[in-house]
């Protein structure tokens, strides 16, 4: 069974007009999604900002509350639970935040930071346990458990960040949502986190749904991808299927803007014009279609649906052609 | 006689014992119309480096301790306030990280390039001139958008503002600190395109600064690495990309996930990015070295040309 199930989602905002309008007008932040992740499982989540990838991470454990849709975690759909139940599901579902500097409390110490969660959950009750507790999670993630009586601001930005790790682990989570784990993180330290959440997943059976805007790492860390486009799934399958052919206009154009350090390598560049629409006024039609290189006449009338154009790999563009 | 040319730049943040030596000796020469990329991580030295080329990290804190910094033969270093403003804008312009912080947000952005002009080609200052620039760094009609203020374009619009009115002054340096780090991919596939049309059509020589080896490829003619305020290797680009010689440049290329290639697990590089004023003794880099041997942690190693035009900080390079 799927530990995550998410049919249908909605998050809308609303955005006021002006001082004297009436009128309410809704960010589509995520307009419609569906996706599951199954145990043990990394799916990454990839798309410029503005997309909705971050907006989409909070809403499926419920930091943001969905305007409309289902999240199933373990069969069990969190819209209908009450806040007490809510809050003891919470333990198997964590968050890992992209600023390792803002999302530490700064007067708190370490030991406190990762106990919080213990003491919540109600994990650790006596003061040897939880002592335990802490130091083996310290050690888990490659911290030295004698720090655990130091400050945030006596860590690197990597060290905050297996910190941050520490503490979703606390509780023992079968789902962890990574939002840009590694983006604020220097690029030689980068692989030691990457490198880490791997050892852990396969260690504790985690599953991941990793948001991030760089392709070549949710390439590395995920069996699967999900491409999102002003709040919608435009493309989804198998991760290194999806690198090396992607089907939908927009992923190609974002796989091929991606640098590459080889010299040598006669990529065909493809540079959209202009920028992400609002998604106050997407587009009518396919929400693409302006900055499409290939969009004929029905693109901008005809919303496209993600079908299935070849085995568990879903498309949302009307030219994709159906691999048999 | 070279464009900039940079001899053993030395320069300190405090004074006396609590002096903190952030760049180390850096020397570096620009040709003109050449692009050299100059690659590191934070706290490597990377923008003090560039930002000096105009002198505009402030002093104090910043204090110059040795070096020269030849612009055109003459040394930035010993320039007068009114020779500075010459040089700024007039032979060197930047472009920043963050063009939204390096706006103005309450002047129209036509003014706002207007005034660099006035500054510096006062007979340009019109606005046909302005309309000129805006559509050489390709921002659609740009008619009506020399009367939008920042906050009306987006983030891509707005580096491509901030590149015309560097462009305003016909510099023949353009220095770009981490122009697209705040960009997204397909804006910053935009933006590089951009620079790399600019360099040839106006033939001005571009200094980049990046952490982003995936950019150097796309743009350099030569690359310069620095680590924890020194170079540590400096090559042309394409050679430097396919066969990097000093360990901490190997070490970077690898940790760095391929969007082709496959590989189980990444080669990460342990340890962290030493902090200003924590720096390792020895070579810099020898504690999170996968070839260092004891002897690295005595002397810094010196930058030695190891091939024509390769210059490494590495004396066991070969290994």
């Amino acid at each position: 069974m799927n530990l995550l199930k998410v049919q249908n989602l909605k998050v809308h905002f609303p955005v006021k007009r002006g001082p004297f309008s009436r009128e309410r007008e809704f960010v589509r932040a995520v307009d419609g999604v569906s996706f599951f992740v199954a145990t043990g499982e990394t799916v990454g989540l990839v798309g410029e900002s503005g997309c909705g990838k971050t907006t989409l991470g909070r809403a499926v454990i419920k930091l943001i509350e969905p305007t409309d849709g289902r999240i199933f975690f373990n069969g069990e759909n969190l819209a209908a639970l009450d806040a007490e139940t809510l809050r003891a599901r919470r333990q198997k579902f964590q968050m890992i935040f992209q600023d390792p500097y803002g999302s530490l409390d700064s007067r708190m110490t370490v030991a406190n930071i990762i106990g919080e969660a213990l003491d919540i959950h109600r994990l650790a009750p006596a003061p040897a346990a939880r002592r335990e507790r802490i130091e083996n999670l310290l050690n888990d993630v490659g911290l030295d458990p004698s720090h655990a009586q130091r400050y945030p601001h006596e860590f690197s930005g990597g060290q905050r960040q297996r910190i941050g790790i520490a503490r979703a682990l606390a509780v023992e989570p079968k789902l962890i949502v990574c939002d840009e784990p590694v983006s604020a993180l220097d690029v030689s330290v980068q692989a030691q986190i990457i490198n880490l959440l791997q050892d852990l997943q396969r260690a504790r059976g985690l599953a991941y749904l990793f948001v991030a805007h760089d392709l070549a790492v949710v390439r590395h860390i995920s069996q699967r991808i999900l491409v999102m486009y002003l709040g919608r799934i435009v493309e989804s399958g198998d991760a290194k299927e999806i690198c090396r052919s992607p089907k939908h206009p927009y992923t190609q154009a974002l796989i091929s803007a991606v640098p590459v350090v080889d010299p040598d390598s006669k990529r065909q560049r493809i540079i959209l014009a202009g920028d992400v629409p609002s998604p106050i006024h997407p587009p009518g039609g396919c929400p693409f279609h302006p900055r499409c290189p290939v969009a004929e006449a029905r693109c901008k009338t005809e919303v496209p649906a993600l079908r299935e154009v070849a085995p568990g790999r879903h498309t949302a563009c009307h030219l994709a052609t159906v691999e048999k | 006689m070279p464009l900039l040319e940079i001899k053993n730049l030395q320069l300190d943040f405090g004074r006396g014992a609590k002096a903190l030596r952030a760049v180390d000796g850096v020397s570096l020469r620009l040709e003109a119309s050449e692009t050299l990329c100059l690659v590191g991580e934070s706290g490597s030295g990377k923008s003090v480096t560039a930002l000096s080329v105009a002198r505009l990290v402030p002093s104090p804190p910043a204090h110059y301790v040795g070096g020269e910094i030849l612009v055109e033969g003459r040394d930035v270093l010993k320039m007068s306030k009114p020779e500075l403003r010459e040089i700024r804008g007039g032979v060197v312009s930047y472009v920043f990280q963050e063009p939204g912080a390096s706006l103005n947000p309450v002047f129209r952005v036509g003014h706002q390039i207007k005034e660099s002009l006035k500054l510096h080609r006062p007979t340009a200052a019109t606005d046909t001139e302005v309309i000129r620039l805006l559509k050489l760094v390709g921002i659609p009609a740009p008619e009506s958008r020399i009367k939008s203020y920042p906050h009306e374009m987006s983030g891509g619009m707005q580096q491509r503002v901030m590149i015309a009115m560097a462009l305003a002054s016909q510099p023949k340096l353009l220095i770009a600190d981490e122009p697209t780090t705040a960009l997204d991919v397909t804006i910053q596939a935009q933006i590089i395109e951009l620079l790399r049309e600019l360099k040839q059509r106006l033939g001005m020589a571009i200094l980049l600064i990046t952490h982003n080896l995936g950019i150097v490829g796309d743009l350099a003619d030569r690359v310069a690495v620095m680590y924890a305020g020194q170079i540590v290797e400096t090559d042309a680009a394409r050679e430097l990309l396919q066969r990097p010689l000093h360990p901490y440049t190997r070490a970077l290329m690898h940790s760095v996930p391929s969007l082709t290639a496959h590989v189980e697990r990444l080669t990460a590089i342990p340890g962290n990015v030493p902090r200003l004023g924590a720096f390792p003794g020895g070579c810099r880099f020898h504690p999170r070295c996968p070839i260092a041997r004891s002897e690295c942690a005595n002397a810094i190693p010196e930058l030695v040309e190891v091939e024509p035009q390769r210059w490494v900080r590495c004396p066991l390079w070969q290994t």
